[in-house]
Parts: C-alpha cells; sequence; structure tokens
C-alpha cells in the first residue's frame, strides 16, 4: 500500500510538471488537439466514403463502424495522454545518455520512463473522442446501454497491451544503436488495429488476437459493446495483457544488461 | 544542389535497415492492411465493380498508392527544418552560398530519387505476381508528376518551417499537414469514390498528384489528361504557395536572431 501511494503521489506529481510545461506552450496544445481531430477525420473518411457504396460490410453496419471508431479514439486518446511522449523519445534518451539520470534513481526504472510525461493536451481529445462514441451510440436505437460497462474492463486491458507492444518495441533502442526503422514498423502495426478484425482474412485474423494483439486496440472491445462477441473474449485479453505486460519487463532488464552510457 | 543530393544518399545508406523499413517494409504493410480492406468490401457486397472498376483495380491502386503516398510525403526533412529554425542550427545554413530552401530541396529529391530506385521494384512485383493491372511504360510519367509534386510540398514544409521563427513549438503542424494530406492526395481511396461536389473540389485541388493521379494513371483507371491536369494543378499551387513562402520565410529571418557560438 505504502509502495502504490508513493507511486501515485509521483503520478501527481508527473501530471503537474507536464500541465505546467504544456501550459508554456499553448500553442502547441491546440495544434495537438487539432491533429488529433485531423487523425479522427482520416480514420472516418475511410469508412465514410466505402458506405457511400455500400450498406454493409462484413456483417458491420455504418453505424457499428461509428461506434468502433468512437472507441478506437478513446483507447488513442488515453493512450496518447499517458504513453505516447514518452515512449517515443525512450530511443533519444538512450541515445543522448539521458537514460543515465533516470536509472540512478531509487525508483522503479521502467515504471518512471513509462509515466514521466503526461500529455495534457490530450485531455481534450479524449473529451471528443467521448462524445463522437456518445453520438455513434446513439444512433443505434436498440443499443443495450448497459454493454456500455464492459468498456470499464476491455479498454485498461487494451491500453496495458498496447502499451506494453510499444514499450518493447521502443526498447529496441537498449539494443541497437538506431532503432528509428522498428518505430517505423510499429506505426503500421497500429494501423492493423484501425479496422475491425473481423475485415481480415482468417491467419490475420488469428494473428491480431494472439501473436500480435493489436485487434484488442479497439475491434474487441466494439464487438463486445455492440454484443457481436461474448465477454468471454476478455479472459484471453487479460491473460495477453499480462503476460506481455511481464514480457515488457524482461525485455527491459535484458536490455539494461546489454546498455552502455553514452553520456560523459 | 546536387551536392546535397548525394549528402542525402550518403547519409541515408548509412543506416540501411532504417532505409528498408521505411521505403519497403512500412509501405508494404499499408498496402496489405488497405489490400484486406478491398477484399472484404467485393467479398460482402457481392458487387464485381465499383465505379466501373473491378476488384483488380482497387487492390492495384491501395498497393501502389502506399510507395507513391510515401514517395511524395515529406516528414523527415521537414522536421529537421523546423528543428533548425527551433535550434538555430540554421544559422550555419544561411552563411552558405546556397539557400535555406534548396540546401533542403537538394537533399530531399536526393533521398527521394534513392527510394524511388530500392521502393519500386515491391509493387512491381506484387502487380505481376498478382496478375494486377499496371501500365508499366507509364511509370515514368506518373514519377515525373510526383517529383514535382515533391517541389511543390517543399514549398509548403518552408512556409510551416517559417512558423519557427514566430512560434516556440510547430512540430505537430508537420503532422497535421501530413495528415491532412493522407485524405487529400488518395492514399486511403480513389478520390473519385467521394462524393459530389467533394470528389470534383478534391480532384483538381494540386494534392491528387501525389497519389491519385499518378496511380490512377499508371493502373489504367485515368488517361493521360489527367497528368497534364495534374502538372497544371501543381503548377498554379507552386505560383500561389511561393511568394507567400517567400514572404513568410523573409518575415522570419527579419524577426530571428542568432544564438550561439
Amino acid at each position: 500500500m505504502k509502495v502504490l501511494l508513493k507511486y501515485a503521489g509521483l503520478f501527481q506529481s508527473f501530471f503537474k510538471a507536464s500541465l505546467m510545461s504544456e501550459l508554456e506552450y499553448r500553442f502547441n496544445i491546440g495544434a495537438r488537439i487539432v491533429t488529433d481531430i485531423i487523425w479522427y477525420a482520416a480514420q472516418l473518411s475511410v469508412f465514410e466514403v466505402l458506405f457511400k457504396h455500400t450498406s454493409s460490410l462484413n456483417g458491420w453496419s455504418l453505424s457499428e463502424t461509428r461506434v468502433f471508431m468512437g472507441i478506437l479514439f478513446v483507447t488513442d486518446a488515453l493512450y496518447m495522454l499517458l504513453f505516447s511522449e514518452n515512449l517515443d523519445r525512450l530511443g533519444a534518451k538512450v541515445r543522448k545518455g539521458d537514460l543515465d539520470l533516470l536509472l540512478v534513481k531509487p525508483i522503479n526504472s521502467q515504471w518512471m520512463l513509462s509515466f514521466q510525461k503526461v500529455s495534457v493536451a490530450y485531455a481534450g481529445n479524449l473529451v471528443i473522442a467521448w462524445a463522437w462514441l456518445l453520438w455513434a451510440l446513439f444512433q443505434i436505437p436498440s443499443f443495450d446501454w448497459f454493454q456500455l460497462a464492459w468498456l470499464v474492463v476491455s479498454v485498461p486491458i487494451s491500453i496495458v497491451i498496447i502499451y506494453s507492444i510499444r514499450f518493447m518495441t521502443s526498447a529496441t533502442a537498449l539494443f541497437f544503436t538506431r532503432a528509428d526503422a522498428v518505430n517505423y514498423i510499429w506505426y503500421q502495426v497500429y494501423r492493423l488495429g484501425t479496422r475491425p478484425h473481423g475485415f481480415y482474412p482468417i491467419v490475420l485474423r488469428f494473428a491480431v488476437l494472439t501473436l500480435i494483439p493489436i485487434a484488442f486496440l479497439a475491434s474487441v472491445p466494439a464487438q463486445i459493446v455492440l454484443g457481436k462477441d461474448g465477454p468471454l473474449i476478455l479472459i484471453w485479453g487479460l491473460f495477453v495483457a499480462i503476460g506481455l505486460l511481464k514480457l515488457s519487463t524482461l525485455v527491459w532488464q535484458r536490455g539494461l544488461r546489454a546498455y552502455s552510457s553514452a553520456s560523459s | 544542389m546536387l551536392g546535397c543530393a548525394r549528402l542525402a544518399v550518403l547519409q541515408q545508406l548509412e543506416y540501411r535497415f532504417n532505409l528498408v523499413a521505411d521505403t519497403i517494409i512500412q509501405p508494404v504493410i499499408v498496402g496489405l492492411v488497405e489490400i484486406t480492406l478491398w477484399l472484404t468490401f467485393f467479398a460482402s457486397t457481392g458487387q464485381s465493380e465499383l465505379v466501373g472498376f473491378g476488384r483488380e483495380f482497387y487492390l492495384a491502386y491501395a498497393i501502389w498508392a502506399a510507395f507513391i503516398a510515401r514517395l511524395s510525403a515529406s516528414w523527415m526533412y521537414e522536421m529537421q527544418m523546423i528543428e533548425d529554425i527551433e535550434t538555430g542550427t540554421v544559422n550555419s545554413i544561411l552563411v552558405r552560398p546556397i539557400s535555406f530552401f534548396e540546401y533542403y530541396l537538394g537533399q530531399l529529391l536526393g533521398y527521394k530519387a534513392l527510394i524511388t530506385v530500392i521502393s519500386l521494384i515491391a509493387p512491381l512485383v506484387i502487380c505481376v505476381a498478382l496478375d494486377l493491372p499496371l501500365m508499366v511504360e507509364r511509370i515514368p510519367l506518373a514519377l515525373a508528376l510526383v517529383f514535382y509534386f515533391i517541389v511543390f510540398g517543399h514549398i509548403i514544409s518552408l512556409m510551416i518551417a517559417s512558423l519557427g521563427f514566430f512560434f516556440s513549438r510547430v512540430h505537430h503542424l508537420t503532422v497535421a499537414k501530413n495528415i491532412t494530406l493522407w485524405m487529400l492526395t488518395g492514399e486511403f481511396f480513389p478520390l473519385d469514390l467521394a462524393p459530389e461536389p467533394l470528389r470534383s473540389l478534391l480532384v483538381a485541388l494540386p494534392f491528387s498528384s501525389a497519389a491519385f493521379r499518378p496511380v490512377g494513371y499508371l493502373t489504367g483507371r485515368l488517361p493521360i489528361e489527367s497528368i497534364y491536369d495534374g502538372f497544371i494543378s501543381v503548377t498554379v499551387g507552386i505560383l500561389v504557395l511561393a511568394p507567400l513562402a517567400t514572404l513568410m520565410w523573409n518575415a522570419g529571418r527579419r524577426r530571428y536572431s542568432g544564438t550561439g557560438a
């Protein structure tokens, strides 16, 4: 309990420091929110255009696809808020030797690296994402609103899975001089999660649920909320999330053993 | 400028795995994700054609658009231009006998020429292997339009970078611009699928020359006239934006004072 309180206190301090630092660059806050709105529009445009030419795609209607997109935006906004900046900069920290300063602190280095910077601007996107999701759900007259409660379980599972995969790809910076390529590939893997996994051929569908479980980003939560899938799949999701989190810690510890300082 | 282009090629060849991931692995994954969407569309709707074109046209479009859009986009050099202005590194370029614009344009074109040579083999092989529609003889003209668009895109990059003189952090504008281009260029879907009047507007804008026009032309979806229209549209874009970019750059430079030893 004492440890938990210590980490909660630290997170609070990180949050305050991040907020102060972001308020220094107010133009940047607006730019970030607008950027994500454009990203939302880009994702939506594909389906909005496709559904002009059909009423159903592999059992998904336009209204259901909008719900899927809403859940994608919510999960994405949460991930961006908590982890994006920390994990995107991990490689640079290793290269510039900034990692050394973190390693000597009396705190879990993986935790500190992951939570040090909270991208407060994305809180605005979270609000927009929720607004879109609720609007999309209102378009389905028969929607059972109790189903929405499954998000309380499924979204944290999604976040842990996405965090763990991204953390491991970022941690490759400890093994290679420049791991930019792995980051490029991460962005494309992430893209796989921006479509309902039911759209993919069977082999790929299996892969995004097991080998690279990116389907948990939005597709699985959306299927459960819309009643297309039973909540039992969340047990598998929980198992995957715990396994990947554990694996990310192992990769980090292994990486630290391979790491040699870059600063003077 | 040729020296700058050579410099860019040498720099990129230093990290060959990064280069392969950036130019081949990335667009292949993007193309495959888009292909699955089109396969799903045709399988679930039971349609054999969409606006007059069969499934193979859309598969060819998806794979080529991923590569051509990657070729016409500018992330890395635009970010570097912004960083140069933010950190003051721009000082070292300002004293050289070449303009900031030309210095980076040379590097950008060199880099793009390199990735053209490396990356275009992949869509060619995929199209031949899957027997998708492709008119090889149309590739040079399609690429000429893409490279002309790159010059236009670089003018936009200069405008964004110039904002760095006025605001402390403008990196997100690059991200915003490039994501906007995903929609405007036709990277995600052929622009002629959009409903009117959006369709006419999207096709008329110079951004369609970054993916829709060249990909549509080399996959047989569009006639040669669309390429000519693309050149005209990009020229108009350059004529409109070039004076504006010059104005912004000059205003920024007047405001800027160099720091550092």
